[in-house]
């Protein structure tokens, strides 16, 4: 027992708690929506998942630091529309180029806000407040109040959705959760190997000490706020992508959406801990409770209370079985050694 | 002591606002030596330590290392050099494991992690310290020994050349303390430079190698420990100018108001013993963390005692919270008025009704501002707080008329005790000398007051008597006649001078 206390964190332990959750929201869905486990339900499920996925991975950069961008859904919604209105006017663009310059526009917007936290000394929930509305009031400016139809847009665009990376017998990892899921690889080594993201944890785990461990504070946020607003605009175009049609109201309450993931995750909201395995899965869970509740049909209204209702539940569930855990698992005694100390310093 | 100094301070000052933190103190470190640093509060140990990391920069003077002047403007500088602290209450990231925490300083020169030589040089690390933790589990939840460790080990990795030691024994039990002193020793053989901070005479001679004294931001002694004695410390620390200080007249001993037995929260404080007549003043003195303030918040229902007895008034009372301690005509004046005393942005007149507001309303339940106003200028003319109107936002006041502020809101709830924690703390003299006199008053019409105090000297001309806290402990009572600046500082930190210290009566 003692080895496995010792061999896997409690971090881990806490993902796999969520799992378990995952399953036994599935199962029930199952037993009452006929025609559940189907490649349908997966691919309708497994895009909305990736949407969240994508920004709540930036949004736990921004976490992680003890920080909250507010702004994401906006950011989405502004470079989904600034890049469907440039498809509509050149056609012939590589996907390569677009990426980056959605993740360009959304990381100028996310350095914007990281300026303003870091160095403006704001709090980041009133920068973002305030940019939230800014980025969307740009967008309104900029698209005129005129939506992008998807009959204006390229083929190639429209068909990513469809398009499939690999299959496992009836069901395919398609293209949209795949771009998700590379992110969640790079971000989760980078989190775990990068020496920038064990500062980012630092950081947000005890400022105090990060300041007189000599630790740059406001570049690390600043970065991590760019970063989020990279990955907010590469939702822009995955959002693109998955609908099409771009109104001035794209991606608008997507930032709940996102901070829920990345929450149910385990990420804490005061920063220093979670990772962004954690977030996915709670993408995954906020993505099948809100696709399975519009399969059962259920009034908009009570959709919106059931899942408010489930990400609760959740996370209480998870802080009573992590608060019973945490003095348990990682127990650990300062023990001295027999002997006399021997310094060879 | 050959060799060439490592590291010297020369003249350095600092100054915040009016006060002079540092007025051109000198201190020189030699490698392989414990020097000690002595000053009670307010001495400027804290503001050399600020300064010796980067934190701080001083206003004027320089810091040589190895003889070449160096600048610290951060503490990621000082750590290049070499200089790193240790603070009493470790500052460890909670949830970065122990291996992270020990080298976090040194991830800025290689981009990726290489967990498992970060885990075995963790090890390696904490095994030079003679200690084994697990190096993978989160430093949150550990004891507060364990931390240190951490700490320490984190500066042994930094190549530590001039360790400073903010009083590290504070929180550890009597075997940490003589593991963290072998520890001690160990670096010094290695020629580390420690500047060891500490309030425990006993530890001091038993480490240290030189001692000095600081006084008032001033640097006031510096001798080898052999040519130190207790006494001679003591005196060096408190011999402070007592000046022109008010004076307390004589004023009737009255009826007990106030009387505490065996009152305990720990790990804040225990087994503390008094009585508080009316026209009483008990100066309550000690360090900084000796618990005194905690004592005034379990009177007072903030934190309340977990054992003990409080009698007010003659009957046994439970003090739960705030409101119920000032129903009973208690009151209690924080340190820090600005945060705890008054309400910043609102009139004066508005914060002196403010506790008593429910009596100054109409029949429609509406505060009527005249009556404010009268009771306003009432407190205005017999405390001569000086404003040019009663309307003014009490943030736009001096310190001392503040000060005079929150007591004109508590004396308007007409208490029998009053509670003052350091009531002149950041006052000029002039105003000083009116809060004093405003005590002196309230003492002679009968209130009993228990005044919480760091200064000295105010404590031994305000106080009828001074009970002394060291620890969380009552290291005795003193009557106005017995109490000197030497008894009581000797009393503080534990140290016994001429007259041995009554202990508090059997104390578990």
């Amino acid at each position: 027992m003692r080895r496995v206390r010792r061999l896997v964190p409690l971090q881990r332990l806490r993902e796999l708690s969520l799992v378990l959750i995952l399953i036994i929201v599935i199962v029930i869905f199952g037993n009452q929506i006929d025609n559940y486990y189907t490649p349908r339900t997966f691919n309708r499920i497994s895009s909305t998942v990736a949407l969240i996925t994508l920004v709540a991975v930036g949004q736990t950069l921004v976490l992680l630091t003890r920080n909250v961008d507010l702004s994401v859904g906006s950011m989405v919604g502004f470079t989904a529309y600034y890049l469907g209105r440039h498809l509509s006017k050149t056609e012939d663009m590589s996907p390569m180029v677009l990426a980056a310059m959605a993740m360009g526009i959304g990381g100028a917007m996310g350095l914007i806000n990281g300026l303003l936290v870091a160095y403006g000394r704001i709090p980041a929930i009133v920068v973002t407040l305030g940019t939230m509305a800014i980025y969307r009031g740009a967008l309104v400016r900029y698209s005129d109040s005129k939506s992008v139809a998807t009959r204006e847009l390229p083929p190639w665009i429209k068909d990513l959705p469809q398009e499939t990376l690999y299959k496992f017998g009836e069901y395919e990892l398609r293209a949209l959760p795949g771009i998700a899921l590379g992110a969640v690889i790079i971000f989760f080594f980078i989190l775990l190997y990068s020496s920038f993201g064990r500062r980012l944890y630092a950081i947000g785990s005890s400022p105090e000490a990060a300041h007189l461990a000599g630790i740059h504070a406001p570049r690390m946020v600043t970065l991590a706020f760019t970063l989020c607003g990279a990955l907010s605009g590469l939702g822009g175009m995955v959002y693109l992508a998955r609908f099409g049609t771009i109104t001035v109201e794209a991606g608008r309450g997507l930032e709940l959406q996102v901070v829920a993931a990345a929450v149910v995750g385990g990420v804490s909201i005061t920063g220093g801990s979670g990772t962004v395995l954690g977030a996915m899965l709670g993408a995954i869970l906020i993505g099948t409770l809100e696709q399975s509740l519009i399969r059962m049909q259920i009034n908009e209204f009570w959709k919106d209370a059931v899942m408010g209702l489930c990400i609760i539940v959740a996370v209480s569930v998870d802080r009573i079985l992590i608060n019973q855990l945490t003095p348990w698992w990682s127990r650990t005694e300062l023990q001295r050694m027999p002997e006399e100390p021997h310094a060879e310093v | 002591m050959t060799a060439d100094p490592l590291l010297e301070i020369r003249n350095v000052s600092k100054q915040f606002g009016a006060t002079k933190a540092l007025d051109s103190v000198s201190l020189t470190l030699y490698p392989g030596e414990v020097h000690a640093l002595l000053g009670e509060n307010g001495a400027g140990k804290s503001t050399l330590i600020k300064i010796m990391t980067g934190i701080h920069q001083p206003d004027s003077g320089e810091i040589l290392l190895q003889g070449h002047p160096i600048s610290l403007h951060n503490s990621a500088q000082a750590q290049k050099h070499g200089i790193a602290a240790i603070y009493q209450e470790p500052l460890v990231f909670p949830d970065l494991n122990i291996a992270e925490n020990i080298f976090i300083s040194h991830q800025r020169r290689n981009p990726l992690v290489r967990w498992g030589k970060l885990y075995r040089d963790a090890e390696k690390v904490l095994a030079q310290l003679g200690v084994a933790l697990d190096v993978r589990a989160l430093a949150r939840g550990l004891p507060l020994a364990a931390q240190q460790t951490v700490e320490i080990a984190k500066a042994i990795s930094m190549d530590v050349r001039v360790l400073i030691m903010d009083e590290p024994t504070a929180s550890l039990s009597i075997h940490e303390v003589k593991q963290l002193f072998a520890l001690v020793r160990n670096l010094r053989k290695a020629g580390v430079a420690i500047l060891f901070i500490s309030h425990r005479m006993d530890e001091v001679f038993e480490i240290a190698d030189r001692v000095t004294v600081f006084r008032d931001g001033q640097f006031v002694s510096m001798a080898p420990v052999a040519e130190v004695t207790p006494e001679r410390a003591i005196r060096d620390m408190v011999g402070r100018e007592i000046g022109d200080i008010f004076v307390k007249e004589p004023s009737p001993r009255g009826d007990v108001i106030l009387s505490v037995k065996a009152l305990s929260r720990e790990p804040r404080f225990r087994n503390i013993n008094f009585e508080l007549h009316a026209g009483e003043v008990l100066g309550l003195a000690g360090l900084v963390g000796a618990g005194r303030t905690d004592v005034a918040l379990a009177l007072f229902g903030i934190a309340p005692a977990h054992h003990g007895h409080i009698e007010y008034l003659g009957k046994e009372v439970h003090i739960h919270s705030p409101k119920q301690a000032t129903q009973m005509g208690m009151v209690y004046v924080p340190e820090d008025r600005r945060q705890h005393g008054l309400v910043l942005p609102m009139s004066l007149m508005a914060n002196i009704s403010l506790p008593s507001v429910k009596n100054y309303r109409n029949q429609f339940g509406m505060v009527q501002h005249h009556k404010e106003a009268a009771t306003a200028e009432h407190y205005r003319q017999q405390l001569s707080i000086r404003t040019s109107s009663l309307s003014m936002p009490a943030g736009k006041l001096s310190g001392g008329n503040q000060q005079k502020v929150v007591l004109s809101k508590w004396l308007n709830t007409k208490p029998r005790l009053l509670i003052l924690d350091e009531p002149t703390r950041g006052i000029d003299v002039g105003a000083k000398q009116e809060v004093h006199r405003l005590i002196n008053d309230l003492a002679q019409q009968g209130l009993a007051i228990l005044m919480i105090s760091s200064d000295l000297p105010e404590v031994l001309a305000m106080s009828d008597r001074v009970l002394v806290m060291r620890e969380g402990q009552q290291m005795g009572i003193f009557e106005r006649h017995e109490a000197t600046q030497e008894t009581i500082m000797a009393a503080a930190i534990g140290q016994s001078v001429e007259k041995p210290v009554e202990r508090a009566a059997e104390y578990a």
